[in-house]
């Protein structure tokens, strides 16, 4: 028995929130049993992924195969689960648990009746469950397949809340975001013409072999999919969609849109460039170049109009763009620090960003505003939420001890590796720009006067939700060990030519 | 390590005590505040004297894959007698000052925490220890910098928030390439990079380091913050304003120089032989600008610029007797210059007078004040039976004994505008008619003005014998030297 569930726990984490989503809609009259299948199907969700990575990490990071419905490499689909899908997995699966727990109870005031409700985690679960696939498959054309999933799903879940500007907001990410997916398709298929392969492993090789008899169609391939993948990612400046679906999506579909839907296409555009056409190549192109340049302008870019922005959830938002911006940084400065650096920023990020979204949500459904001006004594009147936020505002600014920290330490040693000092200085920029548009939200709740009104934190749930993330962002930078772990182990792998 | 520990956790724990009671009375608050404070003190004097006599004391762990440890040697020793002696006394001052004030419990509460915070400043053993300490101590202050909620206030809080991370992320790159030549950020095992030679970049990173504590040492023109501060209550402005915060900065450029690159390597490098010159550029320039202001509490900030760089000045010499001079000048400014502040701010409490163009009688009202105040003024001359003239003379002889000897010209012609700066002040305060019936009553104003002659006295008396500090000066000379 355990040894069959060990075998098939590559698949079984991306079809069980697949499958469940598919049931979900049977139960929809009984909107607390929904709930309750939600949340115990992450915290499922939650052990399975670390199950995996205890696997892989036992197996010192050799990566754990699976051919689905039994076929072999070249002609079926093969997933593979190495330290690079483990910590995406786990990151998934631990931020939709807090977050399943928040929306728990918590979304008729957003979203509507039990039905919007149901189709609300329907949608969740069927982006969970794409997530889950990019972290472990490897099979370029199954990448595309679940690229549009979790597109759909993301479209529907900002559509979800009953207000009119979220119609609109969908709407323009629905336009923008099937470009990306054509461009991706197009980008798959130029790979496809030349190396005659799907599988990520097998085309890498032709691709390394020939690709000097192509190289404009090369050149066209990498090009769309970097800018497919960037248009999904909100690289900087394509990310015209994220500020407004990101904050008129309800707010935890927020936390999981910003925290990882976002980190899924970066995982696949990482798993494209450095399994598919790999470092060297990446290098030939220079194609490192690029992305360290659209990194450093979307960091700057994206912390300036953060700044700007008197809306709680759109300063946030613009703050993930200038996240994203961390991720492309390090993926352009293509050595082992920058990469460990960037995928342990993608894991802290992810924690920080739902912890804030989340505590944002709160804040607003409680005050009954999103301007950050009219906060004044949010943080006396709902401490264990703006504590949360605080904690989470630290982090990501960069703070020793928590978890911003580690990630931004790895990619300064690796900007330092790679001799780019332009590089440190704007990820020090990055930081204090996130200290300057995060800290006032803080000042305002904390330290300005409070107006009389009887506000409260939010139910036990949300709270316990609350505090789950923000002891895992203090947990992640006190005690990083198996994350860390897995981080320096997947940039290895990328590393390496297979 | 008992002592070390239970040191830097007092604070903390009484600040949190304080921060987490709502409901308690003022009386027992100050009460909290006190028996905390006064523990870390003693905890902070005995690990001084532990190191004074030679033992290691030191408590290291590895978080996040990262060493970090606290070990303080002789110079971590003086800063920490220095922030914790004088704690206590604005402690005490803050008793009669803030009675009355608003939002009590948040100023005790960060107070306590700013105190367990620069301690921890002057104990850490290696530069990521001192990188955490210095960074949390802007945010523990913050909340004190902005005491009176006043958009003045909020925006010298933004201010000082601003100036001081950007500070801290020069000095988080300089740390980080420290870190990949040596791998090893450890103060206690001689100057980290005095092995490796001069490799290229070195000076770009001293210039980062210096530029990084800079800001809190308010080398111009990076103090542009300072001036701003001013607006917070006047403990704080005594003392970490013109102490602990600015000595935070004005400790890491010594760490920096002594114990990172080495006095002999600094000497190597273009950007160590410059900035003596900033130094002194600084120390003109702030008290030509402390002289023209007129809000009394502005003219002692500018002031406070002009007389860190004397410290740095010493440091930058290079020379033992240049850090003799620092060390000294580290400690009887301190003594001072509170004592400066703690009279502003019996005069502000006492007559509401802010501004030194409405001192005129003040004298008279406020005697004993005015007369710490006039001995005070005095000492920042740098006049004989006041400490201050011992280090000043160790400074100038550092600046001679490196062939320098424009340095000494510069220390003396800025101990002569010192004189402009202050004496009109003191001889104005008495001019006025006499008479008036004195202001100085109450026991609020008694435990303001305790601890104010309580300091002139320390300054009279260290100064008449100078052999008082001479061990804690040694010992750090002997340490680097």
């Amino acid at each position: 028995m355990r040894a069959t569930i060990e075998v098939h726990l590559p698949v079984f984490v991306v079809i069980m929130p697949l499958f469940v989503a598919f049931v979900l809609p049977t139960l929809a009259r009984r909107i607390r049993l929904v709930e309750g299948v939600v949340t115990s199907t992450t915290v499922l969700w939650f052990l399975g992924a670390g199950y995996l990575a205890s696997l892989v990490l036992i197996r010192n990071g050799n990566p754990i195969g699976y051919s689905l419905g039994g076929w072999p490499a070249p002609w079926g689909i093969e997933l593979s689960v190495g330290s690079l899908s483990c910590l995406f997995l786990l990151m998934v699966a631990g931020v939709s648990l807090p977050v399943a727990l928040f929306a728990a109870g918590n979304m008729a005031h957003e979203v509507g009746g039990p039905k919007r409700i149901t189709r609300f985690y329907v949608l969740c679960l069927l982006l969970g469950g794409a997530l889950a696939g990019m972290a472990v498959t490897s099979d370029l054309f199954n990448v595309f397949v679940l690229v549009e999933v979790a597109t759909l799903s993301c479209c529907g879940l900002v559509s979800s809340r009953n207000h009119p500007l979220a119609a609109e907001a969908a709407f323009n990410y629905l336009i923008l975001a099937t470009l990306g997916s054509a461009l991706i398709l197009g980008g798959i298929g130029f790979l496809y013409i030349i190396t005659g392969h799907l599988n990520m492993g097998f085309a890498s090789q032709e691709l390394n072999r020939i690709w000097q008899e192509y190289p404009h169609v090369v050149w066209m391939a990498v090009s769309f999919l970097l800018v497919g993948f960037g248009v999904k990612s909100a690289l900087f400046p394509l990310h015209v969609w994220l500020p407004d679906a990101h904050s008129a999506a309800p707010s935890p579909a927020s936390a999981i849109l910003s925290g990882l839907a976002v980190k899924g296409y970066a995982i696949c555009l990482i798993k494209v460039l450095y399994n598919v056409f790999g470092v060297a190549l990446i290098q030939e192109l220079g194609m490192h170049r690029i992305l360290t340049l659209l990194g450093m302008i979307a960091i700057t870019a994206g912390s300036l109009f953060a700044l700007t922005q008197d809306k709680l959830k759109r300063r946030l938002a613009f703050s993930t763009v200038a996240q994203v911006g961390y991720i492309f940084l390090g993926l352009g400065l293509a050595n082992s620090m920058s990469l460990a650096g960037t995928l342990f920023h993608m894991a802290s990020h992810a924690v920080i960003k739902s912890g804030l979204f989340l505590a944002a949500g709160a804040i607003i459904a409680t005050t009954g505003n999103d301007r950050i001006s009219e906060m004044a004594g949010v943080g006396r009147q709902m401490p264990i939420t703006m504590a949360a936020f605080t904690v989470c505002s630290v982090s990501l600014v960069g703070i020793p001890l928590f978890s911003g920290f580690i990630g931004k330490w790895n990619l300064l040693l690796g900007s330092l590796e790679a001799g780019n000092r332009l590089a440190q200085a704007v990820i020090i920029l990055g930081s204090v720009l996130c200290a300057a548009y995060l800290f006032p939200i803080i000042r305002v709740a904390y330290f300005e006067p409070a107006p009389a009104a009887d506000w409260q934190d939010p139910g036990l749930p949300q709270k316990t939700a609350l505090i789950l993330l923000a002891a895992g962002v203090i947990l992640l930078g006190v005690a990083p060990g198996p994350f860390l772990e897995l981080a320096k182990r997947a940039a290895l792998d990328l590393l390496v030519m297979k | 390590m008992t002592d070390l520990a239970l040191a830097l956790l007092s604070g903390a724990v009484g600040g949190i005590l304080i921060g987490l009671t709502p409901r308690a009375g003022n009386r027992l608050r100050n009460i909290v505040a006190l028996v905390f404070s006064a523990a870390s003190t003693v905890f902070s004097w005995r690990v001084a004297g532990a190191v004074f006599a030679g033992r290691t004391i030191r408590i290291s762990g590895e978080i996040a894959g990262l060493a970090w440890s606290l070990q303080p040697d002789p110079l971590g020793a003086v800063f920490g007698l220095i922030v914790s002696t004088l704690w206590l006394f604005a402690g005490v001052y803050s008793f009669g000052y803030m009675a009355g004030e608003h939002k009590q419990r948040t100023y005790y509460t960060y107070f306590l925490l700013a105190f367990s915070v620069t301690l921890g400043v002057a104990f850490s053993g290696n530069l990521l220890a001192l990188y955490l300490f210095y960074e949390l101590l802007t945010f523990a202050t913050y909340p004190l910098v902005i005491h009176e909620r006043t958009s003045e206030a909020m925006k010298a809080g933004a201010k000082y928030i601003i100036y001081s991370l950007s500070g801290a992320g020069a000095i988080l790159i300089a740390i980080i390439i420290v870190y990949s030549w040596t791998g090893n950020l450890e103060f206690a095992g001689g100057p980290l990079l005095a092995g490796g030679g001069l490799r290229p970049g070195l000076g770009w990173v001293l210039a980062l380091f210096v530029a990084g504590f800079g800001v809190k040492a308010a080398i111009m023109p990076l103090h542009r913050w300072l001036p701003a501060a001013m607006c917070a209550p006047t403990p704080v402005s005594a003392l970490l304003h013109a102490v602990a915060v600015v000595y935070s900065g004005v400790y890491g450029i010594l760490r920096v120089i002594y114990s990172v690159f080495g006095h002999e390597l600094t000497g190597q490098l273009h950007v160590g032989r410059i900035l003596p010159w900033v130094a002194a550029f600084t120390i003109l320039a702030g008290v030509i600008i402390a002289t023209q202001q007129d809000e009394l509490k502005r003219r002692l900030a500018y002031h406070t610029v002009s007389q860190l760089s004397y410290i740095l000045l010493g440091a930058f010499t290079l020379h033992p007797w240049g850090l003799a001079g620092a060390i000294c000048h580290m400690i009887s400014y301190s003594t001072l210059k509170v004592t400066l502040f703690f009279g502003a701010g019996i005069i502000a409490k006492r007559t509401g007078k802010v501004r030194v163009s409405e001192m005129s009688g003040v004298g008279w009202q406020l005697p004993r004040t005015m007369a710490a105040f006039g001995v005070a003024s005095l000492g920042m001359i740098g006049m004989l039976p006041l400490n201050t003239f011992w280090s000043k003379y160790y400074l100038m002889r550092g600046g001679v004994a490196t062939g320098k000897w424009q340095l000494a010209l510069v220390l003396i012609t800025s101990g002569l505008i010192n004189a402009f700066c202050f004496i009109p002040t003191v001889v104005a305060a008495f001019a006025g008619e006499r008479g008036q019936p004195t202001l100085e009553t109450g026991s609020g104003t008694s435990l303001m003005l305790a601890p104010m002659l309580l300091l002139a006295g320390i300054a009279l008396l260290t100064g008449l014998w100078p052999g008082l500090v001479w061990p804690g000066v040694d010992a750090v000379v002997d340490w680097f030297f």
